[in-house]
């Protein structure tokens, strides 16, 4: 963990590595720092959050971009892991856009817009209809 | 037995002992508060909620009108099918665990997170969309749902998901199934507090009780319990190398050497460590620094086997500095006392009966990193005391949190002094359902009295 120092002089010197010292540059992955995971487990986990997150789950995205939060903060930091979080950075903001407009239209737009479908889409009456909080 | 040193300044020792506090005492007040505000908000009948509980309303389905005799009468042998119930589902946890089926016990866990995350949470989110007329469509509504329920599934089933993370999903959690339980008829929600916290206290102390039949099987296998527990952070001190101390604590072991470095009771007691039997997947409540596995790795037979200390783990954690201690490698340390226990809880209408088995976790303990333990089934029942007390009246509520509080603070003093795992419901329900009925029957006489003569607001 020591930047080169005189005796190697470095024409390029890198300080962006992983174990520089550098001191924007994160020494832990996660955002549990020490309590959590170690470089190398990280990838794993972020390949995994990022793959699982197609399948309709952009909440494990924005868990994935928490998680890791010094990946995403500091570019040029954790190559391996970076890229996934990014993606799921990205993934989660266009679902988030997507989905908050559609509710937004549905709430402000209401019947004038949508017209007897509204009231067939909005929760509380299908949750009356299905009975869904009956308990009987 | 132990030995502690006097070695830390009086100043650190607060520090360290009011963070730990606090950060026990925080999650189980937000607990209990959210709990007290969906109940003041979704002022639902009662009678509506029965057929969900008939688990427990067993025995005797009360109604308002009942003798009160007849209802005392139906509480008590409510709660008594009740404990037997709970009993019984831990005797078959302990079996399980005996014969080793945690890969089934984990996947129990997370299919009772499941069904608590997406049946009771939709529940009572559509509670609060009709109460509030909220516009939102079931499309949005459903795909939230569902997102929130697998994520929280996801972060009981993976041993190293964000902390924040998990705590946060195991207090909605705590809170889905406290709301749950206060829709329970008034009489029996009170006895039932009254007979688990005496279950609580049997089947921790007492030699045939399951829970530390459980806790001694955890301890001689160097295994850990798999269920749902609260872990607070471990408390850091000073600014040390994070990669290569942290605090840990030493439980006493009849069959290790006893090793304190710590003076503080409460804060550096024993040292309590767990094993990974499996892969990292049931290391549901442990952490390693990743280069310490690969230094340790080697080291941990030494650990267990040799019982007069002279181990090279027990050289390191001798080697104290201001309280550090090296990490150890969680593998094959010392076990955590859990305390474990079923519940049963039925949901939905009365076909689809799950019983939460496994789900719920009661008792305090010390994890391995030196952070407190808390059974996710302790800040159920409290929520559930403060959420009835909230039924009544605020001030109840007042008087009952402070008693759970004064409770809680108490059970973990006997922790550090006893330093073994201890039943954490006892002291808090006993002195909280004291508080409540003191305050209902003496405490609002006076204070209305007073407030109608102008003496106090």
């Amino acid at each position: 963990m020591e930047a080169s120092q005189g005796n190697h002089p470095n024409p390029n010197p890198n300080p962006n590595r992983n174990n520089s010292v550098a001191s924007s540059v994160p020494v832990w992955p996660t955002i549990d720092g020490p309590l959590g995971l170690s470089e190398e487990e990280s990838v794993g986990y972020a390949r995994r959050f990022y793959k699982f997150g197609f399948a309709l789950l952009p909440l494990l995205w924005a868990v994935n971009c928490f998680y890791f939060w010094p990946a995403l903060r500091h570019s040029h930091s954790f190559p391996r892991i970076r890229p996934y979080v990014v993606g799921s950075a990205i993934g989660f903001a266009v679902f988030a856009t997507l989905l908050s407009s559609w509710a937004l239209t549905f709430a402000i737009g209401g019947e004038r817009l949508f017209g007897p479908v509204w009231d067939q889409l909005v929760m509380y009456n299908l949750a009356d209809r299905l009975g869904l909080t009956g308990w009987s | 037995m132990a030995q502690t040193q006097t070695q830390r300044p009086c100043s650190s020792v607060l520090d360290s002992l009011g963070e730990e506090i606090v950060r026990i005492v925080a999650p189980v007040s937000i607990c209990m508060f959210l709990v007290v505000i969906l109940v003041s908000i979704l002022n639902t009948d009662s009678s509506l909620f029965v057929a969900s509980m008939s688990m427990v309303t067993i025995a005797y389905n009360e109604t308002t009108s009942d003798s009160t005799w007849d209802k005392f009468l139906g509480a008590l042998l409510n709660s008594l099918a009740f404990v037997v119930l709970v009993t019984f589902a831990t005797f078959v946890l302990v079996l399980l665990f005996y014969f080793r089926c945690t890969r089934f016990l984990k996947l129990y866990m997370a299919f009772s997170t499941f069904i608590v995350l997406l049946f009771l949470g939709g529940e009572v989110s559509i509670f609060l969309i009709q109460k509030f007329s909220t516009p939102i469509d079931c499309i949005t509504f459903f795909l939230v749902l569902c997102n929130f329920a697998v994520v929280g599934v996801l972060t009981v089933f993976i041993s190293k998901m964000a902390i924040l993370v998990t705590q946060g999903y195991l207090v909605v959690v705590g809170i889905l199934v406290a709301y749950s339980f206060t829709m329970l008829p008034e009489w029996t929600t009170w006895a039932l507090l009254v007979a688990m916290a005496l279950y609580d206290l049997a089947a921790v102390l007492l030699p045939i009780g399951p829970l530390r039949i459980l806790v001694e099987l955890a301890i001689s296998r160097d295994e850990e319990i798999p269920a749902l527990v609260y872990e607070a952070r471990p408390v850091k001190h000073g600014s040390l190398d994070p990669r290569e101390v942290a605090q840990r604590r030493l439980w006493r072991e009849r069959r290790v050497q006893s090793l304190n470095a710590n003076n503080s009771v409460l804060a550096h007691g024993p040292n309590n460590a767990e094993s990974h039997s499996d892969s990292g997947a049931n290391a549901g409540d442990n952490w390693d620094g990743a280069n310490l596995v690969r230094e340790n790795a080697s080291l941990n037979s030494n650990l267990n086997a040799d019982s007069s200390g002279g181990s090279y783990g027990y050289g390191n954690l001798v080697s104290v500095e201001e309280g550090w201690l090296r990490v150890q490698e969680t593998d094959s340390d010392l076990s955590a006392p859990l305390m474990d226990r079923g519940m049963n809880v039925q949901l939905g209408r009365g076909e689809d009966t799950v019983s939460i088995d496994n789900l719920m976790l009661e008792g305090i303990g010390l994890a391995s990193s030196g952070s407190i333990k808390l059974g996710l089934g302790d800040f159920i029942f409290y929520s559930v005391l403060v959420g009835r007390a909230a039924m009544y009246d605020y001030m109840t509520v007042y008087a009952c949190y402070l008693a759970i509080i004064a409770g809680l603070g108490i059970t973990l003093m006997l922790l550090a002094f006893y330093q073994k795992a201890l039943p954490a419901l006892p002291v808090s329900v006993g002195m909280g359902v004291l508080f409540y009925f003191l305050t209902r029957l003496l405490l609002e006489v006076f204070v209305v009295q007073c407030s109608l003569n102008l003496l106090l607001f």
